[in-house]
């Protein structure tokens, strides 16, 4: 029994040493967060950025593999924190706050990161070396842009009609 | 009069608080004849005249020409880069609520970005799913839900990030950079070449004709 467990921790030690060097080499090779940090002139903080990374990837790693022990939700609203009565309301309001920042931030994140390796791949360059434009790259942008933004709508348009978008 | 060789080292880019931009900001200079690297090094290259323009590309060879215009007789030899990216910054562009709030906004982005990339990871590859055939694989039983299986897992992903980025609560394990301070300085270069092409391209460089 205890060497197997000793077995089992090993193997999830190493899962999880190589999922994150997996994950991360993608994330850092195109580049993302020095993009944001030279656009934003804030290179001097990248020791921050960095530890953002670290404190969000074990943030979504908690809530997502220890599912049970990660609804604070259900935690907060059970226990009546904000007093009697109030809490479900107070909660909703923070509740819907808190989903709307992560949701921002998680679609500009997932924005740039598609774009990034559409551009790792040179795809962009190659294509307009084709067809030969030379101008109206910026209409390009825009309209894959706009195109994302049109297919992210489109999926979620189906729940927003049955569910009146809450 | 045998002529002195001035030996001139040109930077990539420079970034310069002041209007003015003399060649000691551009380029590291050194003359066996400390007078001449003094007149070399006070020559005034280029005045930002207007707020608009905040960047400029020169081109070595009118540094050079400068130098010898300001010192006659003197061998100049370039070591450094070919091509010179001058910017002018505001001084007070590095402090203030604005640039406060830029880090959170990069800072929000890193964590809430990282945090829904890996729980879409776990979602895609259905970890539980994994993490419980691996359990009922080694012990004979179905998994409790929880095992240690997770726990290691979660520990192993800390150690993973945390060997990978090298460092922990701002302190360095060994002295290399981090890849995302590699990256960073990747691609200011890749700027700094593609805003040198381009202003070579549409004719904008300062240099000899």
């Amino acid at each position: 029994m205890f060497l197997k467990q000793l077995f089992l921790g090993i193997v999830g030690t190493s899962f999880g040493v190589f999922a994150a060097g997996g994950v991360f080499t993608v994330l850092i090779s195109v580049g993302l967060i020095p993009r944001f940090a030279g656009k934003m002139h804030v290179s001097k903080k990248v020791f921050l950025f960095e530890e953002a990374v670290v404190l969000g990837t074990l943030a979504g790693d908690f809530l997502s593999v220890f599912e049970r022990h990660g609804r604070f939700g259900d935690f907060i609203i059970k226990n009546q924190i904000f007093g009697k009565g109030r809490t479900e309301e107070i909660w909703y309001i923070i509740g819907t706050a808190l989903i709307v920042v992560f949701g921002l931030f998680a679609g500009i994140f997932v924005g740039c990161l598609a774009l990034a390796i559409a551009e790792m791949l040179d795809t962009i360059p190659i294509f307009s070396r084709r067809i030969g434009f030379r101008h109206g790259l910026g209409i390009a942008v825009l309209a894959m842009a706009l195109g994302k933004a049109a297919g992210s709508i489109l999926y979620f348009a189906k729940a927003v009609y049955l569910h009146g978008g809450m | 009069m045998a002529g002195e060789v001035v030996y001139l080292k040109a930077e990539r880019n420079v970034e310069v608080m002041q209007d003015d931009v003399f060649l000691k900001d551009m380029a590291k200079v050194y003359c066996a004849d400390s007078h001449i690297a003094a007149k070399a090094k006070a020559i005034k290259v280029h005045r930002f005249s207007s707020e608009e323009q905040k960047r400029q590309v020169f081109g070595v060879l009118r540094l050079i020409e400068m130098i010898q215009q300001a010192c006659p007789n003197v061998t100049v030899e370039n070591l450094g880069e070919t091509d010179v990216l001058v910017e002018r910054v505001d001084v007070n562009r590095h402090k203030g609520a604005v640039q406060l709030c830029k880090i959170v906004f990069v800072a929000c982005i890193s964590f809430f970005g990282t945090a829904f990339t890996i729980m879409a990871f776990h979602n895609d590859v259905g970890i539980s799913k994994v993490f419980g055939k691996v359990y009922e694989l080694v012990m004979g039983q179905p998994s409790p839900g929880y095992s240690i299986l997770e726990f290691t897992y979660s520990i192993g992903l800390a150690v993973g990030i945390i060997v990978f980025f090298n460092h922990i609560g701002g302190r360095r394990i060994t002295k290399d950079p981090t890849p995302i301070e590699v990256e960073m300085r990747v691609y200011e270069k890749d700027v700094n070449d593609a805003l040198i092409e381009t202003a070579d391209r549409e004719g904008k460089t300062i240099d000899v004709s």
